[in-house]
């Protein structure tokens, strides 16, 4: 690799930065291209739409599916409203009172670096046992809830900061009310960063094992509702590997299901933004 | 920028949209109530679980209108669940210590042992607790040392996380840093592939998982263990020393649903998902006496 350079030395930061890149996105292939090599066979229709058998050496993972569907769906319904409006408080409505902004934006750092276990314990005594929601997709998806707020509103008030001033000057020269510039203005604006929050915050919720294992639990039936234990697909992955002997194919197939999974939602949700932000 | 009135038409089809969804999972959530089942909470032990969860879901087929959630976490949640009575029943991986019988109740369900295998080939027919220590600790790392052939020994080790290793490590002193391995294995069909396509292979597996293999036809023997001959009557009747029992505990003596399903788990209708499961049933007669037995 040539690089043409004034100063000597500068090559070998280049092969230094290129080979770090390469081998960074050498693991990523490989560890994609295992699951694909064992989880591919595993892979059709009826792997997709059949119950789990025989602690899962068998059958398919439909209810698996489902309930990580509806954990998500829990989740997110709580963590995008709650979420998007303290990002909104802290970027547009906090700026007077900087210390106390400055504390919540402190405390959301801390919380994004805790252990997941942590928030899985604390799902359990306060979701679980204390408001007596039992092992339930409810408890599950509130736990996620609590672990994704830090990440999803800190991504997106980076997102309304990187609105330029002027947007807002320019929407009060208009005579536009608060409410409105925030509505036609800023949100779309600020749109690829809360994408940016949403798909951090979605993936750091599908792999979380730990956080669901004391709250969402560890039941492998068809969930009737809510308030039903459900198993995530990532739950269901870690048992068939760790406690399930002859689960390691099956294991590789819900992998695979699961990273397709992650890729579908974040492109989907970058094009709902792509739309959003056109105005289409 | 979007013009005013498309983007206020989109922007209500969109909250109309998400008003939808919230109220639907309301629906659902509130759907759920109504439901008088009668419903059966076990957690603990990632090992029992599995095994337990398709009892759970045999019993269910039978039992219409009953719940059975099976929750896992490990035998010391299962414990700490059912005294706090979260969980109707725990489930832990071995059987109860002296102190805890005073607060539990131990119903033993089924056993794990494990038996160490050797290639049929190899003319070894026993080693001593001593020698396999030495072995996994790579102190002696041919067969010759041991009475076999002139020959390297191949070393399989379970994975880290398998409850199978625990116990191994356990029974024979050892810590997993110590372990010297060739090959580290996941299940069990991969130790008996291994050990079946390796002459000079040792390794340990699920007894119950080794015994079917060789009624298959598969080239391995189980070897004795401190001259203990590894089936799964020595295992059920108790005498083989690597083994432990899988055991069910409540808090207070069980009734009604809770007693039916122990019944059921201890009863011969779930010995082929004992045996699917790579576990050895045991008789319920034998079940009390093994639960006494193991509280030391």
């Amino acid at each position: 690799m040539q690089t043409p350079s004034s100063k000597p030395g500068l090559d070998w930061a280049a092969i230094a930065i290129w080979t770090i890149a390469t081998l960074i996105t050498a693991t990523f292939c490989c560890i994609l291209l295992d699951i694909l090599w064992h989880g591919l066979g595993q892979l059709s229709w009826e792997f997709l739409t059949t119950a789990p058998a025989n602690a899962g050496r068998d059958g398919g993972i439909n209810s698996i599916l489902v309930s990580t569907g509806l954990i998500l769906l829990v989740c997110l319904s709580v963590s995008i409203p709650l979420g998007v409006g303290t990002a909104i408080f802290l970027a547009e409505f906090a700026r007077g009172n900087p210390q106390f902004s400055r504390w919540v934006r402190r405390s959301l750092d801390i919380l994004a670096g805790v252990p997941s276990i942590v928030f899985g314990l604390f799902g359990y005594a306060f979701f679980v046992q204390r408001l007596g929601l039992g092992f339930s997709i409810l408890s599950g998806g509130l736990t996620l809830a609590c672990m994704v707020l830090p990440i999803l509103i800190r991504a997106a008030e980076e997102g309304f900061r990187a609105v330029p001033d002027g947007y807002r000057l320019g929407a009060a020269s208009l005579g536009l009310s608060r409410w409105g510039t925030l509505q036609q203005v800023l949100l779309p604006s600020a749109m690829p960063g809360l994408v940016v929050g949403l798909v951090l915050g979605i993936g750091r919720a599908m792999a979380e094992t730990a956080a669901l294992i004391f709250t969402s639990g560890y039941v492998d039936r068809m969930p009737g509702s809510v308030w039903d234990s459900g198993r995530s697909l990532s739950i269901h992955i870690f048992d068939l590997s760790m406690n399930v002997p002859g689960g390691e194919q099956q294991a590789y197939g819900s992998a695979l299901v699961l990273i397709l999974l992650l890729i579908v939602i974040n492109s989907f949700a970058s094009w709902v933004a792509q739309r959003y932000q056109l105005g289409l | 920028m979007t013009h005013p009135f498309q983007s206020l038409f989109l922007n209500s089809t969109r909250r109309n949209l998400l008003l939808g969804m919230g109220f639907s999972l309301l629906l659902t959530a509130c759907s759920s109530g109504s439901s008088a089942d009668q419903k059966l909470t076990l957690t603990g032990s990632s090992t029992v679980a599995p095994l337990i969860g398709e009892i759970a879901k045999r019993y269910e087929a039978e039992n219409p209108g009953i719940r059975i959630d099976v929750q896992t976490g490990g035998s010391s949640r299962g414990l700490a669940d059912a005294s706090q009575g979260l969980a109707d029943i725990g489930m832990i991986s071995r059987g109860l210590k002296a102190e805890e019988e005073g607060e539990f109740q131990g119903f033993v369900i089924a056993k794990d042992g494990i038996g160490l295998i050797v290639h049929g080939d190899n003319p070894v027919q026993a080693i001593s607790d001593q020698q396999v220590v030495d072995i996994y600790k790579g102190e002696v790392d041919a067969w010759q040392a041991v009475g076999g052939n002139n020959a390297p020994i191949t070393v399989v080790n379970k994975a880290e996380g398998r409850s199978t290793l625990e116990l191994f490590l356990k029974y024979f002193e050892l810590e997993n840093s110590e372990v010297q391995a060739d090959v580290v294995i996941g299940d069990n069909q991969q130790g008996i592939k291994t050990v079946a396509g390796n002459p000079n292979a040792l390794g340990y597996v699920s007894i119950g998982a080794a015994e079917y293999d060789i009624a298959q036809g598969s080239p391995i023997k189980l070897l004795p263990v401190d001259k203990i001959a590894a089936t799964t009557e020595t295992v059920q009747d108790g005498s083989f020393p690597l083994s432990r029992p899988l055991t069910l505990v409540v808090t207070e003596p069980p009734m009604g649903l809770t007693q039916d399903f122990i019944n059921f788990a201890q009863s011969e209708q779930v010995h082929d998902i004992v045996r699917a499961q790579n576990f050895v049933p045991v008789s319920s007669s034998l079940a009390q006496t093994q639960s006494e037995a193991t509280a030391n």
